[in-house]
């Protein structure tokens, strides 16, 4: 299985999210993660969709149905090598008096980790990084005690000199939705 | 792996500096289309003057709570909105595609929330599959009720996204106008397919805060099909064209669509290439014209299936290579270099991987071929379909038109093609008599096969004939309807006696769903299962409501009772009592290649 980043720009409507999903359940494709943002450009979101999957052309043909959702502007679909990705994960750590104390320079200059927030019997640390490296830290940390844990789906631009957003049609049209 | 991924990629960003390119090249053109002075409408009004806008002349509804409030506003309108009303929602749906497919203009159903809108649900799925252009416009509860289950609520956004081109909820009156040309642009252009638009009631009863005025829009950034195609993709496409020697043109709905039958007759006389049809496609060359050989699929003829075997280029044209065309797909044509010429990008290697995809419409795509295309005789390559013709004529077609037993299907259609010269518009449900209609009327004038194709919605033919009838009132419109069928939308025989429309309903009554019958016959070791009918006498519940009919279950009457059928200048209904047991031949069972088509 190799893994596909999809990126989805669109106009930013309402129940769009379900528009574009149901393409993916359809053709019995998983979403491994996604993320949805407004992009530098007002009005347009951009969707990072990954998913993992054994057929290049069933994702090519994907990728061509999920541009005809009327407000898709565009689609680009991706592997690993072409993207600069990342993810971000909170840990949510107990540190009750008495305990082992957390290696705040290990944290930080080994696992490029920062705590974000202290607690009374607490703290969050916040792990940016691809997902073998908040793996790695995770494994470093758990002896500690995770409390929560949580991580965000991908996000990813493209390895292009040029911006996606140049290619977008310069008018989004329909001003009514706002 | 790696580069070809960027390929994707880069294809993506191909399409999306296409859109750029001719987003900034040709700013938005918009039309005026000012009623009046500025005039503060409700919204119910507003989607009144917007269907006038568009050139609606009919709307096929039913009323109820949620949409009441625009049916009062339609009371008002009916000098020049013209409204069926119809007996079940499902009608309405039919309806709508009956009168799309004769008229070429979308079909417009106004439906209540709740029930009537998921009443809407079969014609919308079956119209984005038939790419048939659709406005249903389907009440909705007040929006502050939204989501709070108040009667009659539905989420019919989240019903319909898997099945409509596009759908909107209107919680505002001042959306209106502009939701509408939105709606009608999309309905209408590139592909066209049904468009739903959900209408809260406040949007409804609601005034305008800014006055009624209506732009046509022609472009949205989002979605701009291309119609003309590109230089390049023309050029590889007569390329190929120019270098086969058995070339093979397959053609459908998009040939009837795009009103590109002219082109297409240029295209073959000037290459001299064979063509045949799908089952949608039926009717776009007549059938006389020596260079049609038929048409495609698993019912389809005989050499028009076996021949795609040997055809060293497949021009396919406003098709879609759908399993009932192709058979076992991995085996279809492996032989042959293909152009695509089609309007939706998505279906270019979709089923079949082109080499030469002409991604535009039809017409256009034609129009610009016809000079680059070298003028051809392929008569040796053409007479090879004669061949198989022969062998189909003796092994099935002189069989079915046999004058023994019991009246065929082969027969009623036979003779109706004749007295109606292959010039009527013929509606069939779905089932055998469907595809007996398909193999043995002979059309002669376009958009003459109206059937549900890619859903195969039983049902469809009864408000697909008044629809159609409504599209063309000049036009004999005769629909073929099975036993089974014609009781899912029986009721819509109300429709017809209201509405006039003289419509002739033919039921090729053989007491069974036939269809399935014969492939319990044929793959199921003849086991029945629940395929029996006991069926109403037809002609007396037609004549409850007020439709004249006959039956005729004997050769010697069929005659009179198609000129009494043809006579009436009212609907009019007539059964034929048919062989029970007939099967459609050929046929290719499912999941065979189509060179296994069976003719027995
Ligand atoms: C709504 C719906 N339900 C079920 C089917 C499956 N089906 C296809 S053909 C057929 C039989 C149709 O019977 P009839 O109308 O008598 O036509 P015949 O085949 O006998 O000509 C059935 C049940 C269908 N196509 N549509
Ligand atoms: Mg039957």
């Amino acid at each position: 299985m190799t893994t596909y980043t999809i990126c989805i720009f669109t106009e930013n409507t309402f129940g769009l999210l379900n528009k574009i999903t149901i393409l993916f359940t359809r053709r019995r494709v998983n979403i491994e993660s996604l993320t949805v943002s407004e992009t530098e450009r007002k009005g347009v979101s951009r969707y990072t969709i990954t998913i993992k999957h054994d057929k290049r052309e069933e994702v090519e043909k994907l990728v061509r149905q999920i541009r005809k959702v009327v407000e898709v502007l565009a689609v680009f679909g991706y592997l690993d090598d072409e993207v600069v990705y990342n993810e971000i994960a909170l840990f949510k750590i107990a540190t009750p008096i008495g305990t082992r104390p957390i290696d705040i320079e290990t944290i930080n200059k080994v696992y490029k980790a920062w705590v974000v927030y202290w607690g009374l019997d607490y703290v969050v640390i916040e792990k940016a990084g691809n997902e073998a490296e908040i793996m790695d830290f995770f494994r470093y940390i758990k002896p500690y005690g995770i409390l929560e844990f949580v991580k965000s789906g991908r996000v990813a631009v493209g390895k292009t000199p040029q911006g996606l957003v140049e290619y977008l049609p310069q008018e989004v049209h329909g001003e009514y939705y706002a | 792996m790696d580069n070809q991924l960027t390929m994707i990629a880069q294809q993506e960003i191909a399409s999306a500096e296409a859109v750029l390119t001719q987003e900034t090249a040709q700013p938005m053109t918009t039309t005026d289309v000012i009623a009046e002075g500025p005039r503060f409408l409700s919204g119910a009004q507003a989607l009144m003057e917007s269907l006038i806008a568009e050139g609606t002349e009919v709307i096929f509804g039913y009323p109820g709570g949620a949409i009441m409030p625009t049916y009062d506003a339609l009371f008002d309108y009916t000098d020049r909105l013209d409204h069926i009303l119809v007996r079940h929602e499902q009608g309405a749906g039919h309806a709508a595609q009956g009168y799309a497919r004769t008229s070429g203009k979308p079909g417009v159903c106004l439906v209540t929330s709740g029930p009537g809108g998921t009443n809407l649900v079969t014609p919308i799925a079956d119209a984005i599959i038939d790419c048939t252009p659709l406005v249903c416009i389907i009440g909705q509860v007040k929006s502050t009720l939204l989501g709070t289950d108040a009667f009659q609520e539905t989420d019919i956004i989240g019903v319909t996204t898997p099945v409509c081109k596009w759908n909107y909820q209107i919680t505002h009156p001042d959306e209106v106008p502009e939701v509408m040309a939105k709606a009608f642009y999309i309905a209408t252009s590139g592909k066209p397919g049904p468009v739903v638009i959900d209408f809260t009631r406040d949007a409804q009863v609601g005034m305008m805060d800014k006055p009624y005025q209506y732009k046509k829009i022609e472009g949205l950034a989002s979605y701009k099909p291309r119609i003309v195609p590109k230089d390049e993709h023309v050029q590889k496409a007569a390329e190929l064209i120019n270098n086969a020697k058995k070339p093979y043109i397959l053609f459908g709905h998009g040939v009837l669509i795009s009103g590109a039958m002219e082109e297409l007759k240029a295209f073959v006389e000037k290459t001299d290439i064979p063509c045949a049809s799908t089952l949608l496609g039926l009717s776009a060359m007549p059938i006389d014209h020596p260079n049609y050989v038929g048409w495609l699929g698993m019912h389809g003829n005989y050499g028009p299936n076996v021949l795609t075997d040997q055809a060293d280029v497949i021009i396919a044209i406003g098709m879609r290579f759908d399993d009932r065309v192709t058979g076992d797909a991995t085996k279809y044509i492996r032989q042959a270099r293909v152009v695509h010429i089609e309007i939706d990008p998505s279906e270019i290697d979709k089923i079949i991987k082109a080499e030469a995809p002409v991604v535009g419409d039809a017409k256009e795509a034609l129009r610009k071929l016809l000079p680059l295309v070298k003028t051809n005789n392929h008569s040796t390559w053409r007479n090879e379909f004669k061949k198989f013709d022969v062998i189909e004529e003796q092994k099935v077609t002189r069989r079915e038109l046999k004058e023994e037993g019991e009246i065929k299907m082969a027969e009623v259609v036979n003779m109706l093609s004749q007295k109606t010269n292959g010039e009527a518009c013929i509606i069939a449900d779905v089932g055998q008599h469907q595809m007996i209609a398909a193999r043995y009327y002979q059309f002669k004038k376009p958009h003459s096969y109206i059937a549900s194709g890619g859903l195969g919605t039983m049902g469809f033919a009864i408000p697909a004939a008044f629809g159609a009838k409504k599209g063309a009132p000049d036009r004999e419109v005769v629909a073929f309807i099975g036993d089974g069928c014609f009781q899912m939308t029986i009721q819509e025989l109300g429709t017809i006696a209201q509405s006039g429309l003289a419509v002739k309903l033919i039921i090729l009554n053989n007491n069974y769903l036939g269809m399935v019958r014969q492939w319990q016959q044929l793959f199921f070791e003849k086991r029945y299962s629940f395929v029996e009918l006991k069926n109403p006498d037809f002609v007396t519940i037609a004549k409850g409501f007020g439709i004249t009919g006959h039956t005729c279950s004997e050769r010697d009457n069929l005659s009179d009772s198609l000129d009494a059928l043809l006579k009436s200048d009212k609907p009019y209904l007539l059964e034929v009592i048919v062989e029970k047991e007939e099967n459609v031949f050929p046929m290719v069972p499912a999941g065979a290649s189509v060179v296994d088509i069976r003719l027995d």
